[in-house]
């Protein structure tokens, strides 16, 4: 598990407060809507949560982005792509 | 009329200001801000910045050839253009149609449904309209009027309070919204009433997230205007990272946005010790603090029923949090305030409304200045059912109005579940309830011409929750009366979204197209398959 996609899972698995849920069962490519029962509102939470993690600039991830996520997995690579456009993220 | 006594605003009346003409024709404030938070980074103007380039804005649409009484649509995210539009739009009596972003597409028919002299989107051209000189890229827009100089005088206007500014749209059940133009008197009495109740005053930085397609968003923006103080724009993508930059003093947000707020709040305490102790109860405020901006005044709440257990976490933490009532027909009714809160209801109304209550508990309301006496686009009937003879609006909604003149909001006309037996059901406080249940995150009570409720949910963890819900739908039908018991449950493969239709675009449940699509599912709880 790579360092973006420990962050998701520990993340997400606040966000959805299910029981049981730990870093280790949580399926990476499991479907966050359908598995996972997450929300809009929530997928947004748990973006803002890891860009200001990860130093990533919220404002480059577009709405055809969030609307391709599926799955953890997708979040983590999502977030290391954006991570690589933003400067801050460089500078830091 | 049933024996309640009519209500109305005990702040008693206010004069309304020509909020409107001013927003035309006035020079704003140098010293307040405007912030966006948008798709490319945060940018931030002063007032007076913001008019000069709506008149740059009014001037480019004037040589497109919009004259007063035109229409020009919008269909665009929350964006620095928008924004502009729309006040060009009031500076040369132009009528704006605000269509929500992500549902409406962008084409020719809409154009011809709505009489639009123009559309601005942020949608890509697509192969039907690709090429159509009415339709306009929004983004384009700086450019566009990059040529023209800079703050430019334009002719006056005037505005009579019946004139129309702006049609709003009402996500009706099913079909075809409903288009609505608005009154300017009713513009100028809501935001002179809201200005009369909150004082919104210099040093306040007003947070708004929700579409700008939505008038009642745009009127924050108004105000700062008109009253003199700071807004901040943002979309619903951007609203929680935008909230720790920009130090709100008041957030306005539906009850689903301050609920996921909630539940981020109490997932950070987790292992901070028990939620009941003095500390926690610092902890968490300090945290909510941190989450929403160490200067917040107030949180504004509405569109929906906020639950009772969302309204004491905030006020826990040091938060007031004012519910108020409307809808799109009546704009705002009632509200509660900092000087008059009660909570569990929707406050008194405010000046210019009046509240009573028909034969059957639903709530009438006669406006001074109504937003208008029927609607401009709806199916045959809709507007009768709806808007009285006697200028009131019978809303659908039930309503108690108690001995001090606070309204209390009961459910739908439509929320009453009709048995089998012919009894009727309220459904919101059953489902307010099983909400509370930490494994259900929505969920909706039908009848479904059964002879027992039926509960529809989502929950966190999906099918694997089913124990857990049916233990407290058990613990919710032993201290219920006969007809309120829950006999059957299903749990939805999917949350209730926009996206899927199964919520209004503010967040409710629609509780016909969930029993649509769940309806045939419904299996009888453990407790009632003997």
């Amino acid at each position: 598990m790579t360092p973006v996609e420990a962050a998701v899972s520990h993340t997400l698995i606040r966000l959805l407060d299910v029981a049981d849920l730990r870093p280790e069962t949580l399926d990476l490519d499991g479907d966050l809507f359908e598995r996972y029962g997450l929300t809009s509102l929530n997928l947004v939470l748990l973006m803002t949560s890891l860009c200001d993690e990860t130093n990533t600039e919220l404002s480059r991830i577009t709405d055809e982005d969030l609307a391709r996520l599926r799955t953890p997995r997708d979040v983590a690579a999502l977030i290391e792509l954006a991570g690589r456009k933003t400067p801050a993220a460089t500078e830091a | 009329m049933s024996g309640a006594p009519d209500i109305a605003a005990e702040a008693g009346p206010v004069e309304p200001e020509p909020v409107v003409a001013c927003l035309a024709n006035g020079r704003p404030s140098l010293t307040h801000s405007i912030a966006f938070h948008q798709p490319g980074g945060r940018l931030c103007l002063s007032l007076d910045e913001l008019d000069r380039q709506a008149r740059r804005v009014a001037l480019h649409l004037t040589r497109l050839g919009v004259r007063p009484g035109d229409r020009i649509g919008i269909l665009a995210r929350n964006r620095l253009e928008w924004v502009l539009l729309d006040l060009a739009a009031l500076k040369i009596k132009a009528v704006t149609a605000g269509f929500e972003a992500g549902k409406v597409e962008t084409t020719p028919d809409l154009i011809d449904r709505y009489g639009l002299s123009l559309l601005f989107t942020d949608q890509q051209p697509g192969d039907r309209w690709r090429g159509d000189p009415r339709i306009q890229p929004i983004t384009r827009l700086l450019a566009d009027i990059e040529g023209i100089p800079d703050n430019p005088d334009l002719p006056p206007v005037t505005y009579d309070p019946d004139d129309v500014t702006t049609i709003k749209f009402t996500s009706g059940s099913t079909g075809q919204p409903k288009g609505l133009a608005a009154r300017v008197g009713s513009i100028d009495g809501s935001l002179s009433a809201v200005q009369a109740l909150f004082r919104h005053r210099p040093t306040d930085r007003l947070f708004v997230f929700l579409p700008l397609s939505l008038l009642q968003q745009r009127y924050w923006i108004y105000s700062a205007l008109a009253f003199g103080h700071n807004v901040v724009v943002t979309t619903y993508e951007m609203a929680f990272h935008a909230l720790r930059r920009e130090e709100p003093t008041v957030v306005m947000g539906v009850p689903a946005f301050f609920e996921a707020l909630r539940k981020d709040i109490e997932s950070r305490m987790t292992g901070k010790g028990s939620g009941g102790s003095a500390q926690a109860a610092r902890d968490r405020a300090a945290l909510a603090r941190t989450v929403l901006g160490s200067h917040i005044r107030y949180l504004w709440t509405g569109s929906a029923p906020a639950s009772p257990g969302l309204l004491a976490f905030f006020e826990s933490c040091g938060l007031p949090i004012f519910e108020g009532y409307g809808m799109n027909e009546t704009c705002i009714v009632t509200k509660n305030t900092p000087a008059a809160h009660r909570t569990g209801s929707v406050g008194r109304p405010v000046p210019g409304k009046r509240v009573s209550l028909d034969k059957d508990g639903v709530i009438i309301v006669h406006s001074d200045q109504p937003v208008n006496s029927a609607y401009l686009f709806a199916a045959p009937g809709e507007s009768e059912r709806l808007f009285l003879p006697d200028g009131g609006v019978r809303t659908g909604d039930l309503g108690r109005i108690d001995a001090d003149g606070y309204l209390y909001i009961l459910g739908r006309v439509d929320d009453v579940v009709v048995l089998e037996n012919g009894r009727n059901v309220l459904a919101r406080p059953l489902e307010e309830r099983l909400r509370t249940c930490p494994a259900v995150t929505d969920g909706v009570i039908v009848g479904a011409g059964c002879g027992a409720l039926q509960a529809i949910v989502c929950a966190s963890g999906g099918m694997a929750d089913r124990g857990v819900i049916e233990q407290h739908i058990a613990l919710m039908n032993r201290d219920a009366g006969r007809d309120e018991r829950i006999g059957g449950l299903v749990i939805a493969d999917e949350p209730f979204s926009i996206e899927n239709g199964l919520l209004t675009s503010q967040y409710k449940p629609r509780r016909n197209a969930i029993l649509a699509r769940y309806g045939r599912a419904i299996a009888p709880t453990k407790g009632d398959e003997s």
